[in-house]
């Protein structure tokens, strides 16, 4: 999965007050990147975010994900790209606290139109691969904010996707689980997974290949990390 | 994702809120429970009112002799008219076309009497051929037949009720009643017959089951008069070949009567098909305003849905982003909330359907009002709302899909 954007802007009212979140962004993210996205709030780094995963739409500019322009596709597209080419991993989990691990896991692949005998298989083939194949019957308030989000990187990784997007997935955990979560991101980058994550933790950031940084909708400074140089 | 998948998550989420969804489906059980016991009322009091008529006689034409004080029936006397009599009842035999039988009879109100028991009675002189005429049922022993009638015998056939009056549960044939003041005996019981409970023209409403037929020869040799005016008959029940001229035979006798009565305007003409048909009509238009009214009640209970599902369309607002972002179209959050309204009131239906042919049936046993449950009410009623579910779950479903994913994961 590689992504091309180009001189990307999004404008918004919000209360009235006209907001250019994002004022001509250029970006290129190669396949089996492990990138960084940071800023100050207000810099337009969760827009960003919200755009590279199809969930918005820009104002201007060109997005390509392999070589497709998202920006021409319906809701019924956009729907399956969600469901298939990009693992969304969020602060907050945004796990349906309803539903079991498990079922919060088989759910992108309802969605994906996967028989249902099949689902339970393939989404505890995920749980394992985050560490938690022993607690899929547990609902998300009976686990620890650690095991949530692993819960949810099993929900992202499910249907297999090339991108994971990861807003803040260490907000609102302490630092170990944080670290734990990072380790997970390193092995399904060494897996061959696109990974972006938004942060505003310097490291956080660290565990990268590359760090963008974003000031005011426009990129501000893009570099690559020494810590963990990763040669593609 | 099928539909019986969205049926599943329908049904889960409905499960997750029972008491909730309980209280919203409880617009349409009551709404889909009062078409249908509406309905049956409205089809019980119908029918109800077709067998009375049915029990007159759908071919027959009534003539009854009025009621009139001692004073007008005196004036009448001096003008010439004599009232209802055999004559009359000669003259439309051979003059009205079509007349198959004229069943003359007399009544007067007397008590009966048997060992220590007593019981009010109308008191009817007949001729043997109403039994078929009015379509009179046999419970026990024979009608008043032919030989009675010749012989003047005295016996007497006793309605349902005055039997069980004077009886109760032993059978009266055979057996002496004492009529006034005099004594008849029983020749034969009738079948309960439905009330009588509206006055129609000059048929005052009555309890037929408290009737006892005598021969009309014997009436008239044995009983005294009400009055020294008292009419010789108190109606003529006329039964034509078929119901296709009944109004302009009506007309004829009406005309024939009035001269021989000088004009005196001394008696009234029923027809029971017409009654028949007016009252038909009536209850259409009777039926139709209750269920109407009961329809309203699913339209409000509909807008109960609407309500509750808009609500919780905002309650789940964070759900429906998470499961956009994580692959859902708009069409599927347009699906998954629509068919929890479906299902909603098609269970709200299925309950109501329930809950409406128990209440037709409580009222049936349980009171006076009779009812009958017919297919067509329960199918209208059901169908009815399911497409309150229908429209009323679009507009929120709709709602639901339309939310932006980047506003509502941040709910």
């Amino acid at each position: 999965m590689m992504i091309e954007i180009k001189n990307l802007r999004k404008d918004y009212t919000m209360e009235m007050v006209e907001v250019q979140a994002l004022r001509g962004v250029d970006l290129h993210i190669p396949v089996n990147e492990y990138v960084a996205i940071m800023g100050p709030s207000g810099s337009g780094k969760s827009t960003l975010m919200n755009i590279l995963g199809c969930l918005d739409t820009p104002t201007e500019g060109q997005y390509f994900l392999n070589s497709v322009d998202v920006t021409l596709l319906n809701d019924k597209e956009l729907s399956a790209i969600r469901n298939k080419n990009i693992g969304f991993v969020f602060q907050s989990f945004n796990l349906l606290p309803r539903m079991s691990a498990l079922q919060n896991v088989e759910l992108p692949l309802m969605y994906a139109g996967v028989e249902k005998n099949k689902r339970k298989e393939i989404a505890i083939q995920s749980l394992e691969k985050v560490g938690l194949s022993d607690r899929i019957h547990h609902k998300p308030a009976e686990l620890s904010g650690g095991q949530r989000q692993r819960v949810s990187i099993a929900r992202a990784l499910v249907n297999n996707p090339g991108i994971i997007l990861a807003d803040e997935p260490t907000g609102a955990l302490d630092s170990k689980n944080g670290e734990e979560i990072m380790q997970i991101f390193g092995k399904l980058h060494r897996e061959g997974h696109t990974i972006i994550v938004i942060t505003h933790e310097q490291d956080i950031a660290a565990h990268c290949r590359r760090i963008i940084y974003l000031k005011d909708g426009i990129i501000h400074s893009d570099t690559l990390t020494k810590s963990n140089p990763i040669n593609l | 994702m099928d539909f019986k998948e969205n049926i599943n998550i329908a049904a889960l989420s409905i499960i997750d809120h029972k008491f909730r969804s309980f209280l919203t489906m409880l617009g349409i059980i009551f709404g889909t429970a009062s078409v249908i016991t509406m309905v049956s009322i409205g089809e019980g009091a119908k029918i109800q009112a077709i067998a009375k008529y049915k029990d007159m006689g759908i071919s027959n034409i009534i003539i009854r002799d009025k009621d009139m004080t001692e004073t007008d029936l005196e004036q009448v006397r001096m003008k010439f008219s004599q009232g209802l009599s055999l004559r009359d009842a000669q003259v439309i035999g051979e003059i009205i076309p079509g007349v198959v039988d004229v069943a003359p009879q007399t009544e007067k109100k007397i008590d009966s009497r048997f060992g220590d028991k007593s019981a009010k009675a109308t008191l009817i002189g007949i001729t043997p051929s109403i039994l078929k005429i009015l379509n009179y049922q046999i419970a026990k022993g024979i009608f008043i037949n032919n030989d009675h009638y010749n012989r003047q015998l005295k016996v007497c056939f006793l309605g349902a009720s005055v039997s069980h009056d004077l009886f109760g549960y032993e059978n009266p044939v055979g057996q002496s009643v004492k009529l006034d003041d005099q004594w008849f005996e029983v020749v034969g019981v009738m079948q309960t017959k439905s009330l009588f409970t509206e006055t129609v023209g000059e048929l005052a409403a009555r309890d037929l089951n408290s009737d006892i037929y005598i021969p009309l020869s014997t009436f008239t040799k044995r009983i005294a008069k009400e009055n020294r005016f008292s009419s010789e008959l108190k109606q003529l029940t006329v039964k034509l070949e078929n119901s296709d001229r009944l109004e302009q035979s009506a007309a004829v006798i009406r005309s024939i009567l009035n001269r021989h009565h000088f004009n005196n305007n001394d008696f009234s003409i029923i027809i029971p098909f017409e009654l028949l048909k007016q009252e038909e009509k009536e209850t259409r238009i009777y039926n139709l305003l209750l269920a109407s009214i009961a329809a309203i009640s699913l339209l409000v209970g509909g807008i109960g849905i609407m309500n509750i599902m808009l609500a919780s369309v905002l309650e789940r607002t964070s759900e429906i982003g998470i499961r956009r972002a994580i692959g859902a179209s708009k069409v599927d959050i347009m699906n998954q909330f629509a068919t929890e309204a479906v299902v909603m009131s098609v269970t709200g239906g299925i309950m109501g359907v329930l809950l409406g042919i128990t209440l037709s049936l409580v009222i049936s046993f349980g009171t006076a009002i009779h009812t009958s449950l017919t297919l067509y009410s329960i199918f209208i009623a059901f169908g009815f709302s399911v497409l309150v579910g229908i429209t009323f779950g679009y507009l929120p479903a709709r709602k639901a899909a339309e939310l932006k994913p980047v506003e509502s994961i941040r709910y």
